[in-house]
């Protein structure tokens, strides 16, 4: 099983933005990558900042991953939040957008946009908990 | 006169300089006993915020008056008497209500151009303009070392746990554990708050935060805002007060607090920027006070009457007590964070 926040886990987690009905529907419109932001939480295992990326154009991904900081950073939306709040996200137990808006999960990008995609949103998370994973802090 | 001046960026020197005199009816001369540097000094120090080649440097003393223009009432000769880091007139609209950081003719000591072009505190003498308003008498059963602060980061420290509204049952976060961070955490507490916890990369400041009675989060081990979530089933701290005057702690303490929690800024900026997610903000119903400078003549006599009562304890905080002729020796152990705070004994 892939560990959450490493390369192939994202590799994972493309395969299934790209083999989802749901997403390519949702997503039809949506044009501009997106970057994960994963914090540093040295006590839970994650001991440097992850940047995951997804090059996401029309419903599909067109390709990502763990990307340097530079590459992530230049995203067109990033999301950040510390490593215990995206175990959240991958979990399903934090609603995303509603997430963003309390700023639990921040956006660097604009902010509507995502609002507005809130059913792709909703599907991209509901498939990072089709990816079968592990937590560094449970091993 | 020895005094500490600017030399360049991240120099200064002790060198001979002119005595002060007395200038106008309402000025005192001090006679420094203890001076101290501040976080703040540094920004000079650093150029983040202009002082000239030849300034005299700091704002933080304590002394015995040595002569008074004829005008002055309130301060004797002989008297020991605790130095206002910032300059007020005592008289004009903000004055007169508490907000003497905003007066109309503010200055602060060893600021350069930027402080109204005062000769600091860092010398064996400095004059104080309107000695009235920016002299507080030490009491005589306190010793100047736990008075010395009470000009200004005791009571900045202060302050900020006042106007932060803190109550019985807050959880209160300070983001960063310097000088102002360590004496917010002390009022904070006396004030009635629930748990605060301390946020800093540094291990000295950490285990001052301790010993202030916080719970530390070392940033360099634990995410804050995980840190704080966790103590508050998710939430958030209710208040948190932001001691740093940096981008990445404004974001920080902005990350740390809750819905509809409040952050009160004391950390100094001078020109930075940070984006901000206004809707966010807004729909987190979030309360961002920016406190400025110390009104230190509205608060320290508050502030005073906790040191009396030892409720606030300075004394931890001083790593290193220094000759005025070893101030540059000071400035560098200050700026590489092997001191938590210098005292300079002219």
């Amino acid at each position: 099983m892939p560990m959450f926040p490493t390369d192939l886990w994202f590799q994972d987690l493309i395969a299934q933005i790209n083999g989802s009905v749901e997403y390519r529907e949702a997503a039809a419109t949506w044009e501009g990558d997106i970057a994960f932001l994963v914090e540093a939480e040295p006590d839970k295992g994650v001991a440097n900042d992850v940047h995951g990326l997804l090059d996401l154009w029309h419903g599909t991904c067109r390709g990502g991953g763990v990307v340097d900081e530079a590459r992530g950073t230049a995203a067109a939306f990033v999301i950040s939040a510390p490593y215990s709040r995206w175990k959240e996200v991958v979990l399903g137990d934090l609603d995303p957008v509603r997430a963003m808006m309390q700023g639990k999960l921040r956006v660097h990008g604009d902010l509507p946009t995502i609002v507005r995609y809130v059913r792709a949103a909703n599907e991209l998370v509901n498939l990072c908990g089709e990816v079968d994973t592990t937590f560094p802090d449970e091993v | 006169m020895r005094a500490v001046v600017f030399e360049h960026a991240g120099v200064v020197r002790v060198t001979d300089v002119a005595p002060p005199e007395i200038l106008e009816p309402r000025d005192a001369i001090v006679r420094v006993t203890r001076a101290a540097i501040c976080g703040s000094d540094l920004h000079f120090y650093h150029q983040k915020a202009p002082v000239a080649p030849g300034d005299v440097m700091g704002h933080e003393a304590v002394g015995v008056v040595e002569s008074v223009g004829g005008d002055v009432t309130s301060v004797r000769v002989g008297d020991r008497v605790v130095v206002a880091f910032d300059i007020a007139c005592g008289a004009c609209w903000f004055c007169l209500r508490g907000q003497t950081q905003l007066c109309d003719d503010a200055a602060i000591l060893g600021a350069g151009t930027f402080g109204g072009d005062l000769r600091g505190a860092q010398a064996e003498r400095v004059r104080v303009p309107v000695a009235d308003v920016n002299l507080l008498h030490i009491p005589d059963d306190l010793d100047e070392e736990r008075a010395l602060f009470i000009g200004d980061v005791l009571t900045t420290g202060c302050y900020a746990a006042s106007i932060a509204g803190i109550g019985a049952g807050d959880t209160v976060a300070v983001i960063g554990m310097g000088p102002v961070g360590f004496f917010s955490v002390q009022a904070a507490r006396a004030l009635g708050a629930r748990a605060v916890y301390g946020v800093d990369l540094d291990a000295d400041r950490l285990a001052l935060a301790e010993w202030a009675g916080a719970i530390a989060v070392d940033a360099s081990a634990r995410h804050p805002a995980t840190a704080l979530a966790d103590a508050t089933e998710g939430r958030g701290a209710d208040i948190v007060i932001e001691a740093v005057g940096t981008t990445a702690a404004f974001e920080s303490a902005a990350r740390v607090v809750r819905r509809g929690g409040r952050v009160v800024v004391v950390g100094m900026y001078a020109g930075e920027t940070v984006e901000m997610q206004l809707g966010v903000y807004w729909a987190r119903a979030l309360e961002l006070r920016f406190a400025g400078l110390c009104p230190v003549h509205a608060w320290w006599e508050r502030a005073l009457a906790e040191v009396v009562a030892g409720r606030i304890d300075p004394a931890p905080l001083i790593s290193h007590r220094l000759p005025l002729e070893e101030a540059p020796r000071g400035y560098e152990l200050f700026d590489r964070r092997e001191a938590t705070k210098v005292v300079l004994i002219p």
